[in-house]
């Protein structure tokens, strides 16, 4: 147990939260992009700095992933930090011109333009916060695709930029992007992700055929750890309907009543699958 | 080569050992030493080494013995191939083939020195040993005592040179904490840029938990214009791994890596070999010299990426991963390599180990200053007329490095700036040559020691073009994780090369520190946080060329293409017309025999004619 | 049994070993083939789009088949200063060559490199491994011209004298 001050309000934190974690819990709000909190803290994007005094100085963190390990006192809204947020976030627009929802975070940080140029033509509208690659890895189990190269010409695509052969078609990684790059067509048998080229079949539900892709994805999304899509999808690929519906017969086929005590024949077809 | 290997079972067998090494060598005996180092290789140094071989070979006298052995690298690169004649240490530089029976005759079997092959100093007159060299003689060589002494694949000539006593003592007589102690009160701090206190860090190591605990040598040298780390893997591997296998005593460390960047392969090599050896004779491996301790070594070669000299990101490419870096709100020694506990040190870092362990941590104390203790290695390159690895107490002062050891500027040119720290540091102007060169000395200038690079620059030197090839430089390396780093290097480089072009802003200086200010803090790693350097430093004491630039869209180095004029000089031009044959607009007209004539709206300033003309009658204005 | 099963075992089939066993994998066929890094990545047991992120990360890793000769030109600071990024153009124009690239004929596999730690000789350029100190525009393409004739230069190149402390000296 430790006491953070963030800006001035005192509030209690365990050991091993983050900075975010408590500041989000009190209120204060910290503006963030390649934070997701069923992942593990990357802090590539930098936009969620804010000062910790550390005796006689004060250094610039990421509140994302800076560890309480005992009493801290944070400065969010300081000068020095209102300043290296905006200004990464003007470094950001000058990448990203086109996302509205990255126009929409920085006008709520105060920031309505940028004052650079365009410096690279690589990936359109990409802040290559590595959320797509890495809900892909961690909560998925597919790793469909990676950050291919780097430095500033660094962008997110499939093994030799040609369609996936590892993707299940769940679409996180359109779900997760803050800047609405990645864009999931859904055709009859096939989801199409852009603009990673790749089309998959889609998965379905063992029993009635729905597609599984975006629940099991919203599933996951949910929770810290945790088995991946690609590990429930391997076990028993039924969709939420259908498993509450075989319970439902599996415990109904147990009730008293139902004389042998055995389960009910089409329980047991299903759960063959 | 090694003859005969046993396993040594004690530190009293190793001394024995050592006893009987030496036993086998007469100090007075004659032999040929010559540097087989990466510099002098590339200057044919194999094949002079291979005409001495044979003639020891050939020579067929029972009364006189020649051993050749090829050494490691001086450092004095620049005048290679180099080779040395014992007895009497004769040094002999810029050797070519067609010398080496001269040499053979006269000094190794005459034992008469050829005084026209001796280094001669501007005055003409003639060293002898390395010692009358004043390039050699300012220097004090701990680290590279050993580089063009010993053979760095045999592991027996680093045995004779009290090589692995150090180790001995400590297993033999010293617990962990006396060991880190000595380490911490002899003042060495970490050699590889961030100069943090070895014994500090060791002391976390010790004390951090988790199993296994890793042990890392640091020999990604990426800064261009150093090669310190290089010579030193090359030339005394063993100083090395003798100092890895003391500190990971200490921790309690039983596996260790020494990462070595990618294109130094001879270092790759010799270390290599040095493992090897050291292993089959017991230094490496299970319960060494009997004590019970047991730790193993190996290489991974880094595959072409500066950001992994960063410890993270190092650290990441032994995971097989690409080299991000993360963050350091955790230290590595409590979670580094696969989240365990991890001590890593520059490879000079670790080679000053056994030194100190020998000599003492009041030894070691006694040189430097205050706060930066012992020697520290730079390559001092550039316009510098002796250029080479520099070994230096620390608070040697810029002056006595430049001037004394360097010999000062190339050509009679004025010194304009010294650049130290590679990408990560800044340019020092000649008001501050009377700086003492220490850590804490050359980040308050606006620089930093880094890895010990030291690029000499001349009055030829465009400064805000220095910045912009530093900028292209971490632009290509930035792994493009953070925002800052990423978009925020690319944009300064952006504005550099609009300003180098004639096409600079006003504004473009006060962005430039804006963004400078915003990597320093935000950036994740020291990459990025210490990428504008280069350009806030040049701006702090070189603004006027700035304002040049962007103002007047004037050069006045005269380096940037648009920015400055080729003229021809009539007094100097003799009309042979051999520029206007070459120039590739033709733009140049003439008489024969009569002084030629630029169009200055046609030139593209290339320059071919000042290359190429025989009488140096284009100049720059 | 094949090359990336063999260099899978010379690892102890450790994931953490991936680069080595790339880099083993690139010395064996003088580049990354496609099919052999699916293979990696199936037997290893590690996912074929982290794989290609390293790949793509390091600069010492080629996707493409390297040309005869592989020619690296440092542009480290001390051989920038002396006029490497010139060499690089005049080569990149005469023998149509890109960075990290190989030349139509496949005769030469470019490659500029920050620094190869030889700077006392700059500009240095390195092909086939073989070390040229000295080097200026003219030297640079004649090497070039002569390995690609098939003549190999019989030793590397001297350095170049100081040309412009000596008037009156005629240079062809």
């Amino acid at each position: 147990m430790a006491t953070v001050t963030i800006d001035g309000i005192a509030c209690t934190a365990q050991a091993g939260e983050t900075i975010l974690e408590v500041a989000r819990r009190n209120g204060v709000w910290i503006p963030t992009l390649c934070h997701h909190a069923a992942l593990e803290p990357y802090a590539a994007c930098r936009i969620c700095v804010v000062e910790i005094d550390r005796g006689g100085w004060w250094q610039v963190v990421t509140a994302c992933n800076y560890p309480i390990r005992g009493d801290l006192t944070v400065r969010v809204e300081s000068e020095r930090a209102r300043q290296d947020r905006r200004g990464v976030m003007q470094l950001l627009l000058a990448r990203c011109p086109d996302s509205p929802e990255l126009r929409q975070l920085a006008a709520r940080m105060g920031v309505a333009a940028t004052p650079y140029p365009k410096v690279t033509e690589a990936q359109r509208n990409c802040i290559l916060c590595g959320l797509c690659v890495r809900v892909c890895e961690e909560k998925i189990g597919a790793s469909a695709i990676a950050l291919v190269g780097r430095g500033v010409e660094r962008s997110v695509a499939a093994p030799f930029r040609m369609a996936s052969e590892d993707c299940i078609g769940c679409g996180a990684c359109a779900a997760v992007c803050p800047v609405g790059t990645i864009v999931v067509r859904t055709h009859e048998q096939e989801v199409e992700i852009s603009p990673f080229k790749t089309r998959v079949r889609l998965r379905r539900c063992v029993a009635c055929g729905r597609p599984l892709g975006s629940e099991l994805t919203g599933e996951v999304l949910s929770r810290r750890g945790g088995p991946t899509v690609v590990e429930i999808l391997a076990n028993e690929p039924l969709c939420s309907r259908c498993k509450r519906a075989d319970l439902a017969k599996h415990l109904s086929a147990a009730a008293p009543g139902n004389g042998s005590g055995r389960l009910a024949p089409d329980a047991i077809i299903i759960r063959r699958h | 080569m090694s003859t005969v290997v046993t396993r040594l079972q004690s530190p009293e067998d190793l001394r024995q050992f050592c006893e009987q090494v030496l036993a086998r060598r007469d100090p007075a005996a004659r032999s040929v030493r010559v540097c087989l180092g990466t510099g002098c290789t590339a200057k044919g140094s194999p094949k002079i080494f291979e005409r001495f071989r044979q003639a020891a070979a050939e020579l067929g006298r029972e009364d006189i013995v020649v051993q050749t052995k090829c050494t490691g690298c001086h450092g004095f690169c620049e005048r290679g191939p180099i080779v040395v004649v014992d007895p009497g240490n004769v040094f002999y530089p810029g050797v070519k083939d067609e010398d080496v029976p001269e040499i053979w005759r006269e000094t190794v079997l005459g034992g008469r020195v050829v005084e026209r092959l001796l280094y001669h100093d501007e005055t003409g007159a003639a060293a002898r040993t390395p010692d009358e060299i004043p390039f050699y003689h300012a220097q004090h060589r701990i680290v590279l005592a050993l580089n063009g002494v010993i053979d760095p694949t045999n592991i027996e000539d680093y045995l004779a040179a009290g090589g692995y006593a150090a180790l001995a003592k400590v297993l033999s007589s010293m617990t962990p904490d006396e060991v880190i102690e000595e380490v911490a009160r002899s003042g060495l701090r970490g050699r590889g840029g961030g100069g943090f206190p070895t014994g500090r860090k060791w002391r976390s190591a010790r004390r951090a938990s988790g199993e296994p605990k890793y042990t890392i040598a640091n020999g990604d040298e990426g800064d261009p214009g150093a090669f310190m780390d290089r010579s030193l893997m090359e030339g005394a591997p063993h100083a090395v791994i003798e100092g890895m296998i003391i500190g990971a005593y200490t921790i309690g460390s039983s596996q260790g890596y020494i990462y070595v960047r990618n294109e130094y392969p001879l270092a790759v090599k010799h270390l290599g070999i040095a493992i090897q050896q050291a292993r089959e004779i017991g230094l490496l491996g299970d319960d060494i010299l009997g004590s019970g301790f047991r730790f193993d070594v190996r290489i991974n070669r880094g595959a072409g990426a500066f950001v992994c000299g960063e410890s993270t990101a190092l650290m990441a490419s032994l995971e097989g991963r690409v080299g991000e870096p993360r963050a350091k709100y955790i230290h590595t020694v409590e979670s580094g390599l696969g989240g365990k506990p991890s001590l890593l040190n520059n490879v000079e870092t670790w080679a000053n180990v056994p030194q100190i362990i020998l000599r003492g941590a009041s030894w070691f104390a006694s040189l430097g200053t205050e706060k930066s203790k012992g020697t520290k290695v730079f390559s001092l390159v550039g316009k510098v007329k002796n250029t080479g690895l520099v070994e230096v107490p620390m608070g040697m002062t810029l002056r006595q490095i430049v001037y004394q050891i360097g010999g000062g500027i190339r050509d009679g040119k004025p010194f304009k700036a010294v650049q130290t720290g590679g990408p990560s540091g800044g340019c020092i102007p000649a008001q501050c040559l009377d700086e003492p060169v220490d850590f804490d000395r050359l980040t308050e200038l606006g620089s930093m020691m880094g890895s010990g690079g030291m690029i000499v620059m001349d009055d030829e030197t465009c400064m805000p073009s220095v910045a912009k090839y530093f900028l292209q430089f971490l632009k290509e390396e930035s792994c493009g994780k953070c925002t800052p780093c990423r978009e925020g290097i690319a944009q300064m480089l952006d504005i550099l090369t609009r300003i180098t072009r004639g096409e600079g802003r006003p504004g473009d200086v006060e962005t430039l520190s804006g963004l400078g200010q915003l990597l320093e803090d935000t950036a994740l790693c020291a990459l990025g946080k210490t990428a504008a350097y280069p350009v806030l430093s040049t701006v702090r004491y070189f603004r006027g060329e700035y304002e040049e630039h962007i103002d007047r869209k004037r050069c006045p180095a005269k380096v940037c293409p648009g920015l400055f004029r080729y003229v021809i000089d009539k007094e100097t031009c003799r009309g042979c017309g051999l520029c206007a044959k070459k120039c590739p607009v033709e733009g140049i007209t003439g008489e024969r025999k009569q002084p030629h004539v630029i169009d200055q709206v046609k030139c593209i300033n290339c320059g071919t004619c000042f290359e190429v003309c025989p009488f140096s009658g284009v100049v720059k204005i | 049994m094949s090359t990336v099963s063999g260099i899978i075992e010379r690892y102890a089939a450790d994931p953490g070993m991936l680069i080595p066993m790339m880099q083993d994998l690139q010395a064996e066929h003088g580049y990354l083939p496609q099919t052999e890094l699916k293979e990696l990545a199936s037997r290893l047991c590690v996912p074929l789009a982290r794989i290609y992120g390293v790949a793509t990360f390091y600069a010492s890793f080629r996707l493409v088949p390297k040309g005869d000769h592989t020619v690296q030109l440092c542009l480290g600071t001390v051989c920038f200063l002396k006029g490497a990024g010139k060499i690089s153009e005049a080569l990149q124009r005469e023998f149509q060559l890109v960075p990290g690239g190989t030349s139509p004929d496949g005769k030469f596999t470019f490659s500029p490199v920050n620094c190869v730690g030889a700077c006392a000789l700059a500009p240095v350029m390195v092909v086939d491994g073989q070390y040229y100190g000295g080097m200026a525009v003219d030297s640079a393409l004649e090497l070039l011209g002569k390995i690609a004739a098939g003549d190999k230069p019989a030793e590397p190149v001297k350095a170049r004298e100081r040309k412009r402390a000596v008037r009156g000296r005629k240079r062809a």
